[in-house]
C-alpha cells in the first residue's frame, strides 16, 4: 500500500475490518479493511462494480455484511439497524438520489427531525424552530423558493440539493455521499463541491464516492481506492494520482 | 397567508355542517330503520378510518383488519356473556386485549413488505374464522353468540338512537386520533415510510417501531368498532365477523375517499355503506353487491389512485389556478437566474486546492 507517511496520525472516523459481502457468486466486498479520517473530506474511488455502494450499504446497516466489523470513532456499529447508525451520527445520500417524492420540499426536511419522548413524537410537526432550521438549509442549498413544491417534481439537480439538505437536517457528524456529482451540470458540480468544503470547515466529516476526478482531487484530503471489493491504495490525492496500481486498475491508462 | 386561512374557514364550516347533520339525523329519520342504516354507515366509517391508520400513513395495505373487528366483537361478547363483565368495561377490555394480540401479529406481518404483507393479513382472518367456528363450546360456533343487551329496559327505537350516538362519538374520537397523528412528528415519520422506507430509516426514523405502534393503534380502534357492533347487534356469527370481505370493504372505502385525507375513509364509508344497504333492500343479499364493489374498486384504483377527495381537489384547483404558472416553469426560470449570478447565495467560491 502506498501510504503517505503522516506526521501525526489523524483521528479515525469510520473504520472497517475484514468487511465482506457476496451477492450469489459475486464478491462485492472482499475483506475490506479501511479507516477514514475524522474531520476530513475522504474520498472512496474505484471502477464501476468495485463495491463502493455496497460498502456504503454495509456500513449504514442497509445490508448485512457476511463478515467483518464496522466502527465509528472507536464505537462498534456492526449489525446495528440503519436508524441506530443514523442516530450515531452517520448520514448518507443515495447513488440514485432519494427524496420523499410526494412530500413538499419543506416536509422532506421536517421528516428528518428526530423527536424525543412520547410528547416529542406527538408534538406538531413543523414548529417554528424546526421550520426555521429547515428553511436555513434550503436557503443554503439555494432551493428555498421551492419549499412548497412537491419534491418529485424538482429537477435532478434540485433533488440532489434537497437530498443533501435532508441529510443535514438530521444533524450528522459524518456524511456519506454516493456520487454527489453524478448526472448534474458542471455549475452544480462546483456548487456541491463548495458546499462540501464549507460544511467540512464547519466541522463535518465527509466520505465521498465520486467518479469526477477533478472534484475528488480538488476536494479531498484522503483518498482510498477500491478494486474488486478491497482497498488497493490509500493516501493524499497527490500520491494517489501517481500510484501505478491506481492508474492500472482504475484510471485504465 | 390569506389562502390558508380561507381554506381553514371552509374546512371548519364544512365540519360544523357535517356535525350538525349527523347529530340531528336520528330526530329527522322517519323510522328506526333509517337509524340502523346510519349506524351501519358509522360503523363502516370507524372501521375504514381505523384501517387508515396503517393504510393511509404507512401505505401498508392490510386485508386482515376484519380479524381485529371480529376479535373486538367476540372479545366484548364473550366477556359479557361468559365472564359477566359490564358491557362497556368488556368493550374496552376487549380492545386492550386485541391491542396486545396485535403486537405479535404486527411484529410478524410488518417484517414483510408489499404483497406478502397482504397475504399474511388475509391468512390471519381465515385462521381466526376456523378457530371460532370449530371451538363451538366456547364461542357458540356457527350457531352464533348471543350478547346480552347493555340497556335491558330500553325500547328498540331508543336502543338504536343510543347506539347511533355512541358510534358517532367513537367516530369523532377515531378521527381526532388520526388528525393528531397526521400533524405530528410521528405522523411525518410514518408518511416518510410510505414514501420510501429505506430512506426514512437512513434519516434515523425507527421505521419498524413506528409501523408497529401505528398498527397496534389501528387494531385497537378497529376492535372498538367491532365491540360496539357486538353490543348493538347482540348476535355474532364467525362467518360475518371474520370475513376477508369485511376487511376488503374497509380498504375499498378508504381508497375511494382518499387515504391521505382525514375524511377520505368517512366519505368512502358513506358512499359504499349507503350503496350496500340500498342493494340489500332492493335486491336482497345477492352476490351482485360484490360485483359492484369489485368494479368500483377497479375504477378507483385505475382512474383515481388517490381517491375521490384528491381527484376533486385537483379538478377544482385546475379551475382556480388558471392564471398561475406551474412549479416546473418557475423552477427552470429561477435556476437560469441563479446560474447567471453564481454568488447570490451564501455559497462562496472557495479556492481550488490541488490540481
Ligand atoms: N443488491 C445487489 N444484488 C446483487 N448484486 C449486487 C447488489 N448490489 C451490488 N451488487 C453487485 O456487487 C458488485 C459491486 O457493486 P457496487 O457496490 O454497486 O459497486 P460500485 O458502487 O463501486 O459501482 C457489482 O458486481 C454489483 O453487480
Ligand atoms: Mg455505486
Amino acid at each position: 500500500m502506498s501510504e503517505a507517511a503522516p506526521e501525526s496520525e489523524p483521528a479515525p472516523s469510520l473504520a472497517t475490518t475484514g468487511l465482506t459481502k457476496a451477492f450469489g457468486g459475486v464478491t462485492a466486498l472482499d475483506s475490506a479493511t479501511v479507516t477514514f479520517h475524522h474531520g476530513k473530506v475522504n474520498a472512496l474511488i474505484g471502477p464501476n462494480g468495485s463495491g463502493k455502494t455496497t460498502f456504503f450499504n454495509c456500513v449504514t446497516g442497509m445490508i448485512r455484511p457476511d463478515a467483518g466489523r464496522t466502527a465509528y470513532r472507536g464505537r462498534d456499529l456492526t449489525g446495528r439497524p440503519p436508524h441506530r447508525i443514523a442516530r450515531a451520527g452517520i448520514g448518507r445520500s443515495f447513488q440514485l438520489c432519494r427524496v420523499f417524492p410526494r412530500m413538499t420540499v419543506l416536509d422532506n426536511l421536517l421528516a428528518a427531525v428526530r423527536p424525543h419522548g412520547l410528547a416529542g413524537q406527538l408534538a406538531r410537526s413543523g414548529r417554528r424552530e424546526e421550520t426555521e432550521r429547515a428553511r436555513d438549509w434550503l436557503t443554503r442549498m439555494g432551493i428555498e423558493h421551492l419549499e412548497r413544491a412537491e419534491a418529485g417534481r424538482l429537477s435532478w439537480g434540485q433533488q440532489k440539493l434537497l437530498e443533501l439538505a435532508g441529510v443535514l437536517m438530521s444533524e450528522p457528524e459524518l456524511i456519506l455521499l454516493d456520487e454527489p456529482a453524478g448526472g448534474v451540470n458542471p455549475a452544480l458540480v462546483d456548487r456541491i463541491g463548495d458546499l462540501v468544503r464549507e460544511l467540512n470547515a464547519e466541522g463535518r466529516t465527509f466520505l465521498i464516492v465520486e467518479h469526477n476526478m477533478d472534484m475528488v482531487m480538488s476536494l479531498s484530503d484522503h483518498v482510498v481506492v477500491f478494486d474488486r471489493g478491497r482497498p488497493i491504495a490509500q493516501g493524499p490525492p497527490q500520491v494517489i494520482q501517481s500510484d501505478e496500481r491506481v492508474l492500472g486498475a482504475y484510471l485504465g491508462i | 397567508m390569506r389562502r390558508g386561512s380561507d381554506t381553514r374557514l371552509i374546512h371548519l364550516g364544512a365540519l360544523l355542517a357535517a356535525a350538525a347533520i349527523a347529530l340531528s339525523f336520528p330526530s329527522m329519520a322517519p323510522s328506526p330503520y333509517e337509524i340502523t342504516v346510519g349506524i351501519a354507515i358509522l360503523n363502516y366509517a370507524v372501521l375504514s378510518t381505523s384501517w387508515n391508520f396503517v393504510g393511509g400513513f404507512t401505505g401498508y395495505i392490510s386485508l386482515g383488519h376484519g380479524a381485529f373487528a371480529g376479535l373486538g366483537a367476540y372479545g366484548t361478547g364473550l366477556l359479557v356473556a361468559r365472564a359477566g363483565l359490564p358491557p362497556f368495561a368488556a368493550l374496552f377490555t376487549a380492545a386492550a386485549l386485541v391491542a396486545l394480540i396485535a403486537v405479535p401479529v404486527g411484529y410478524a406481518a410488518l417484517r414483510v413488505r408489499g404483497a406478502s404483507f397482504v397475504i399474511v393479513s388475509i391468512a390471519l382472518v381465515l385462521i381466526l374464522l376456523l378457530v371460532f367456528q370449530s371451538w363451538a363450546s366456547f364461542t357458540g360456533g356457527s350457531r352464533g353468540l348471543v350478547v346480552p343487551r347493555p340497556f335491558p329496559g330500553m325500547l328498540r327505537a331508543e336502543h338504536h338512537r343510543t347506539f347511533y350516538f355512541l358510534f358517532l362519538a367513537l367516530l369523532a374520537v377515531t378521527l381526532s386520533a388520526w388528525w393528531v397523528i397526521d400533524r405530528s412528528r410521528f405522523g411525518m415519520g410514518l408518511k416518510a415510510i410510505r414514501e420510501d422506507e429505506d430512506k426514512a430509516q437512513s434519516l434515523g426514523i425507527p421505521t419498524y417501531s413506528y409501523k408497529l405502534v401505528v398498527f397496534v393503534v389501528s387494531a385497537a380502534f378497529t376492535a372498538l368498532a367491532g365491540g360496539l357492533y357486538a353490543l348493538w347487534f347482540g348476535d355474532l356469527d364467525p362467518v360475518f365477523q371474520f370475513s376477508v370481505l369485511g376487511g376488503a370493504y374497509m380498504v375499498l372505502m378508504a381508497l375511494l375517499g382518499g387515504v391521505r385525507h382525514l375524511y377520505g375513509p368517512l366519505l368512502g364509508a358513506v358512499a359504499v355503506g349507503y350503496a350496500l344497504e340500498y342493494a340489500k333492500v332492493e335486491y336482497g343479499d345477492t352476490p351482485l353487491h360484490l360485483v359492484v364493489a369489485g368494479l368500483l374498486l377497479g375504477v378507483v384504483v385505475m382512474f383515481m389512485p388517490d381517491g375521490v377527495i384528491p381527484a376533486a381537489t385537483a379538478l377544482i384547483g385546475r379551475f382556480r389556478r388558471s392564471g398561475e404558472t406551474s412549479i416546473r416553469e418557475v423552477t427552470a426560470a429561477e435556476l437560469r437566474e441563479r446560474r447567471e449570478q453564481p454568488n447570490r447565495t451564501e455559497v462562496k467560491d472557495g479556492e481550488r486546492s490541488g490540481t
